[in-house]
């Protein structure tokens, strides 16, 4: 058994690129995904929506310098969208154009069923890269049961079978990078399968290396009162927490108007800009001037 | 934590092993998913990750063995109760008092799975007509008395019976989305050309479409106070018979706050899960605060269960000690997001109630569907009105 500390410095290195390419991780994270790199697992990420999920997927396309393929879960998200569709159009206008061909039939129907009638969808296409590409599997609990069981197949054995055109195995194994919304609860078989991941809330120093990242105009004291307003916002009781994405938003909204600072006198002006944070009329009528200015008072 | 002094180092080794191997095990026996499979993967890990640094093991594994939510807020302490010897006790023993069964570090589940009881339950799906008979001449006799101690298998497979019949006429909704069928009134035209593939473009087989049906998800949300305590069992066990019929459904027992019940109803050994939902549900029964505990429903589980093909049933008497105003609020609230809300009242055909009290004048204007039913007979009875309001 090994007993070398290298995997800290890899842990810290992963941190570095990751940071470079926008997204900062904390540290379990980029553990789990040395872990994903070396036991070629899916990594399942589960959190409240804004929390950077999705993000996850990008930023390690962007380190691996691999292609991202995205498959958008829906519900009725059935094999032709996800897999592979044949181009009945095309097949059809070939069968008519090889009616007058000399050829022996079973050339030409070779020839129908070959892989340029064959529309690859992103599943098809992740796991034909000659490269191994990032296959995010974006909020895999929209899908149904069925699917999920179909992908379970998929991310199991690493081929496809088509009954026209026989098996078609992995040229390279895709990053699988799958996140889940909790909107069902997904199969212990597919939990199993993958690592797991649970993506919480930012902390203040975590949103504010972000904010400072991806909105260059905040810096400093304003950034720090900010992110304190967005992080006393969460703390509150709301329908519909304001996640990363939001705070975001809302900084570039600030910004945008002119506020360069958060206090209590400035609340009318505040108001005008938090509809880029509230998201819904409930929570946006517990949001009067007093309770804008109490917040913002205390950052 | 791990350190190893250099001349001991092959015997330490293998008990290092031996213990990173055990770790799985200890995760299962505190509730974890972890499979027999996974010990290797911990040693796996291990030997490409390094023992040396305690955080990166804690990262590492907590990535591997974890799988939802709660076992990843949970990890920690069970991992540091496994690498430091004294608090590990402590953990095992909280498992043992919290569920009723004590189960051995390190041991397999197995032995619980085919216990005799398991068998028995499992065998009476199998004759599905004797069973739905038996239910039938039985509900005469049950209908008097008011299910205060039901504990014979008789009345468990009336229940389910009863509970089959259910799942089988809750009718399926109609989604907008198509899906192909074997027949059907509209065209295909998709799946028809790639069958006019094969005849060279005629279209001698069509393909049809249909709309897609599902079943609605199914909440219930059971009131467990002393003031319904003589009713409260008999509903857990319906809940449970139905938990076993349908796979969406989702179950919450509720007296002064909210416990979801869901997992433990499920438990495949029914003698574990009987004494899971009593320890439950007798631990506090006590006053009834129905508004808040509707509240943190809302909260914490409305946005991930209750959606526009879901029913929502609410099982209470009423009688509640919180604001009332709170309660129609959170009613209000479930009300939009939910499909149906439906309220069975165990006390509505009781001669003296009225429904005077200020928690059901709160709930009234929002309810789908107000039903007595207090015991087997009345629940057959209001059955066909349930499933027609779900629609």
């Amino acid at each position: 058994m090994s007993l070398s500390g290298q995997r800290m410095n890899e842990v810290a290195l992963l941190r570095a690129q990751l940071q470079d390419s926008g997204y900062i991780a904390e540290p379990p994270l980029a553990a789990a995904l040395l872990l994903m790199f070396d036991l070629g697992r899916p990594l399942l990420l589960e959190g409240d929506a804004g929390v950077g999920k999705t993000e996850v997927a990008k930023a390690l396309a962007t380190v691996r310098k691999a292609k991202l393929i995205r498959l958008q879960c829906y519900e009725g998200l059935d094999v032709h969208a996800a897999m592979y569709e044949w181009n009945y159009q095309r097949q059809l206008l070939a069968i008519r154009l090889l009616e007058h061909d000399d050829r022996a039939v079973s050339v030409k129907e070779q020839d129908i069923f070959s892989e340029r009638y064959l529309l690859k969808r992103p599943l098809l296409e992740a796991i034909s890269c000659a490269e191994p590409p990032v296959l995010l599997i974006d909020e895999v609990d929209r899908a149904d049961e069925a699917f999920e069981a179909y992908l379970l197949e998929l991310l199991s054995d690493f081929q496809v079978s088509i009954p026209e055109l026989g098996t078609i195995h992995a040229v390279s194994r895709p990053l699988v990078v799958i996140t889940s919304n909790g909107t069902r609860e997904l199969s212990d078989a597919l939990r199993r399968r993958c690592l797991y991941q649970y993506i919480d809330y930012p902390t203040f120093e975590k949103e504010l290396a972000i904010v400072e990242i991806k909105v260059p105009g905040a810096a400093g004291q304003f950034a720090r009162q900010l992110v304190e307003f967005v992080q006393s916002v969460r703390r509150m009781d709301l329908q519909k927490r304001p996640g990363i994405a939001e705070t975001l938003d809302w900084a570039a909204a600030l910004l945008r108007l002119g506020i360069a600072t958060i206090d209590g006198d400035g609340a009318d002006r505040i108001v005008e800009t938090l509809s880029a944070l509230i998201k819904t009329r409930d929570d946006r009528a517990g949001f009067t001037r007093e309770v804008i200015a109490r917040i913002a008072a205390a950052c | 934590m791990l350190i190893v002094a250099p001349s001991q180092a092959a015997d330490v080794g293998a008990a290092v092993r031996a213990r990173l191997a055990g770790f799985a095990g200890f995760l299962h026996a505190n509730g974890f998913g972890t499979a027999g499979s996974d010990s290797a993967r911990v040693l796996e890990t291990a030997d490409r990750i390094g023992i040396l640094d305690p955080r990166v093991l804690r990262w590492s594994l907590k990535a591997l063995l974890c799988g939802r939510g709660d076992e990843w807020r949970r990890f920690d302490t069970l991992f540091d109760a496994y690498f430091m010897p004294p608090n590990k006790k402590v953990f095992v023993e909280h498992r043992a008092t919290s569920a009723g069964v004590a189960i051995p570090t390190g041991g397999s589940r197995d032995g619980h799975e085919e216990s005799p009881a398991a068998a028995a339950d499992g065998s009476s799906s199998d004759d599905d007509g004797i069973a739905a008979r038996h239910g039938a001449s039985r509900e005469e006799s049950l209908a008097s008395t008011s299910f205060r101690d039901l504990d014979q298998a008789g009345d468990a497979r009336a229940m389910e019976a009863l509970m089959r019949r259910f799942a089988r006429r809750l009718k399926h909704l109609q989604l907008r989305r198509e899906v192909r069928f074997h027949h059907g009134r509209r065209l295909d035209l998709r799946g028809t050309i790639r069958k006019s593939v094969g005849s060279g473009g005629t279209p001698f087989r069509l393909a049809w479409k249909t709309r897609r049906r599902v079943r609605p998800r199914l909440v219930l949300l059971l009131d467990v106070s002393r003031s319904m305590s003589q009713y409260s069992f008999f509903y857990l066990r319906l809940a449970r018979a139905l938990c076993g019929e349908l796979s969406d459904v989702h179950c919450f027992i509720f007296h002064t706050r909210l416990t979801g019940v869901s997992e433990a109803l499920r438990d495949p050994d029914p003698w574990r899960s009987q004494e899971r939902m009593h320890l439950l549900a007798a631990g506090w029964a006590g006053g009834t605060r129905i508004g808040e505990c509707l509240r943190d429903f809302n909260r914490d589980h409305g946005p991930r269960l209750v959606h526009s093909r879901t029913g929502v049933i609410i099982v209470s008497d009423g009688y509640d000690t919180g604001e009332p105003a709170l309660l129609g609020e959170c009613l209000a609230t479930l009300k939009r997001r939910a499909r149906r809300l439906v309220w069975i009242n165990p006390l509505l055909r009781q001669p003296g109630f009225t429904l005077e009290s200020r928690g059901m004048q709160a709930a009234l204007p929002h309810l789908d569907l107000l039903t007595p039913g207090a015991d087997l007979a009345g629940i057959t009875l209001i059955l066909p009105q349930i499933i027609d309001t779900l629609r």
